[in-house]
């Protein structure tokens, strides 16, 4: 071939290998089989521009979509001087008649740079903040949309802070919660049930089957497992900060613990076990009771050495496998280690954990409170939680996880 | 190493031979998974050609193509293998009324394998290495994905009963995804990449002209031109490159010579598919530039 090869004399394997950690440093996660393909991906090809080696770069290394800005920019500067006259993709993403791209050095330096502002608060894991703000307009940031299942007749209570909702408003968000869970995370149990595509053979079905055929078994009886849904540990804060909220996740208790088989807990300063207080059919009965057994209500809070006696207690067991939601604003009397302990802890054992923070809701919030930013990067996901729909938004993303 | 192709150029020369237009990236993915012998995963919107660039692969090359189309419950019975049982019953039977004595050795050997999609590539005496297509793998449960990856990783199958099937030639696989859900990390990590964007309207009038030989190059501009700026409205279901050359075929068939808004609203069915999405095409066809004075 006429042209020269790129990186002639170049290290190839080296090449690859610290353009992969470049990728990872501008936040794509690059799996680490993925620069030995390149490697080989470029000995294959030859590449004799930027733009061959661009798509081989690109379709060795990236296995998300949503990577590909990140990747062009990363490509851009590292090549940038010849890439954009070339590439397709930096075109299309880029609008008519775009600045230059940025001077190669001045790249380099600003590829990490340019990722961590994505990913505010002081370096933590805070990628749930879009969806946050998003609350206001309403509208679904990105990825899966999660389809609510909002009665209608609960409509116009969907946006109402808990705060300002009435208690016989409160009493109707209860009920609704009651038929929230038709569809919840499952997990498989050692029991069988009968199914077409089913892949172990029921024995005793397929021999009674065969009685028709005499005792010969011509058609066989599938069997699959049987699911379950998973079981719901709620931990609800009670305490001072949580005043206004805490009437309304009562009702969400006393909701799950009926309806979810969910073992639910308040704590502020101590851990209390609502589960069989709140198992009581009348609404009033159950929160009355909730109410009379809280006797530190409106405290202060200790979540970490809350979360830690529950692991502790026999009850710590009943999270294992389960989704755990804490409801809590976040302000913890103990020290912010403390928390990552105990909430690393919760997050080994659980399925999936979720945080509830009111204070979410607020334009602009950021995880500034200590102990609420060691907690969050054990948290599968958090939501402000603070009105019908945020609530529904929620429970829902359990079903499609 | 070696493989069907000898570079890039290649590729886009003979998937231009087979009326299949790749652009560069495109033909670098499916230049690697041939040479490589590493599975492509595909992914895109709906109707860019993501199907069709599998087929394409096969034309290309001249290999047997097998296509397996996932869905919901599909099992290893339906994908990999699955021993006949009703002729095992029958074999024992057989062997009864002979009086031979049959061993469990006897039932399970490969004259009772019902072969599956991927037994069947992984089985292929070559010498050309067949194409397989795993269609809308995002469709088929995560157990399924998981089945995959012995035989993506190595082009492998085990049987128990009989042990490992490795491919003499390994098969180039080829997997596509309309992302309604997102594909295992273990999966992807055995796979190349490639997301097929909507190609620029010059490149989706070539397509659909290479695809609808009988229209003319008026007509086809204007077609795709007016389905890319469909596409920019807010629609349910956006349409694709297929939409596009199923458009054009229809009006080809009307005998349209130049689109107009009549043409544009009796023929609307190939391009957008769901009530609202027609309300919003017909109520923008103005701004579009089909005022109902022209028509």
């Amino acid at each position: 071939m006429a042209e020269p090869m790129l990186l002639r004399g170049v290290d190839r394997a080296a090449f690859a290998v610290s353009f992969t950690e470049r990728l990872r440093r501008a936040g794509v996660a690059v799996a680490i089989n993925r620069a030995e393909t390149f490697t080989r991906a470029i000995d294959a090809c030859m590449p004799t521009n930027t733009s061959a080696l661009y798509w081989l770069a690109r379709t060795t290394l990236i296995d998300d979509h949503r990577d590909l800005p990140v990747f062009d920019k990363v490509f851009a500067a590292v090549f940038a001087d010849a890439v954009l006259p070339v590439d397709p993709n930096a075109r299309r993403s880029d609008p008519p008649g775009p600045p230059p791209p940025p001077a190669a050095d001045e790249a380099h330096a600003r590829v990490p740079a340019d990722s961590s502002e994505e990913i505010d608060g002081q370096g933590l894991p805070w990628t749930t903040l879009p969806t946050v703000r998003d609350e206001a307009d309403d509208a679904p940031a990105e990825g899966i949309v999660v389809p609510e299942r909002l009665p209608s007749h609960l409509d116009h209570l969907a946006d109402v802070p808990f705060e300002a909702l009435s208690e016989a408003d409160l009493a109707l968000v209860g009920r609704w919660l009651e038929h929230a869970f038709l569809r919840w995370p499952t997990r498989r149990t050692r029991r069988q049930r009968p199914s077409s595509t089913g892949q172990t053979l029921a024995l005793r079905r397929t021999l009674a089957a065969a009685r028709q055929s005499g005792y010969e078994a011509v058609r066989l009886v599938w069997n699959e497992p049987l699911v379950k849904p998973r079981r719901l540990v709620m931990l609800c804060d009670v305490s001072q900060s949580m005043q206004a909220h805490t009437n309304a996740y009562l009702h969400l208790l006393r909701a799950v613990t009926l309806h979810a088989d969910a073992e639910t807990f308040a704590f502020s300063t101590d851990l209390t076990r609502l589960t069989t207080a709140l198992r009581v059919k009348s609404a009033e009965a159950a929160i009355e009771q909730a109410n009379h057994l809280l006797d530190d209500r409106f405290g202060g809070t200790r979540i970490a050495a809350n979360i830690d006696a529950l692991l502790r207690s026999h009850h710590g067991t009943c999270v294992r496998g389960a989704v755990v939601v804490i409801a809590s604003d976040g302000w913890d009397s103990d020290a912010p280690e403390a928390m990552a302990k105990a909430m690393a802890r919760l997050h080994r054992r659980s399925h999936r954990v979720v945080w509830l923070n009111p204070r979410m809701a607020a334009a602009g919030y950021e995880p500034m409170v200590g102990s609420m930013a060691a907690a969050l990067p054990y948290c599968d996901e958090t939501y402000p939680g603070n009105t019908l729909r945020s609530l529904a938004e929620a429970f829902t993303s359990f079903v499609a996880a | 190493m070696t493989g069907p192709f000898a570079d890039v150029a290649d590729v886009q020369a003979r998937f231009d031979a087979v009326d299949y237009l790749a652009d560069e990236g495109l033909a670098t993915a499916l230049f690697l998974a041939a040479t490589l012998g590493q599975p492509l995963l595909l992914e895109g919107e709906p109707g860019v050609g993501k199907t069709a660039a599998g087929k394409a692969m096969a034309a290309a090359m001249g290999a047997p193509f097998v296509r397996l189309q996932c869905y919901e419950g599909l099992t290893a019975g339906e994908a990999l293998y699955e021993w006949n049982y009703q002729r095992q019953l029958l074999a024992i039977r057989l062997g009864e009324a002979h009086g031979t004595h049959l061993d469990e050795a006897d039932l399970f050997t490969e004259e009772f394998l019902l072969e599956r999609p991927i037994l069947q590539c992984v089985r292929h005496p070559g010498p050309v290495a067949p194409v397989l297509l795993i269609d809308e793998i995002d469709r088929a449960d995560d157990e399924f994905e998981a089945m995959l990856f012995e035989f993506l990783g190595e082009s492998a199958v085990t049987v128990p009963e009989l042990g490992t099937f490795t491919a003499a030639v390994a098969p180039i696989v080829i997997l596509t995804s309309n992302r309604s859900r997102e594909l295992h990390d273990a999966l992807k990590r055995r796979c190349l990449y490639h997301w097929i964007e909507y190609p620029t309207p010059s490149h989706a009038a070539d397509i659909v002209r290479r695809n609808v030989p009988s229209g003319s190059d008026a007509l086809i501009g204007a077609a795709t031109d007016f389905v890319g700026r469909v596409r920019d409205l807010d629609l349910d279901k956006a349409p694709g490159l297929a939409e596009a050359i199923d458009w054009v075929s229809a009006l080809v068939t009307l005998g349209t010579a130049d689109l107009v808004r009549a043409d544009v609203v009796r023929t609307l069915g190939a391009v957008v598919k769901t009530p609202d999405d027609l309300d919003t095409v017909r109520e923008a066809l103005d701004d579009l530039g089909y005022r109902e004075a022209a028509g």
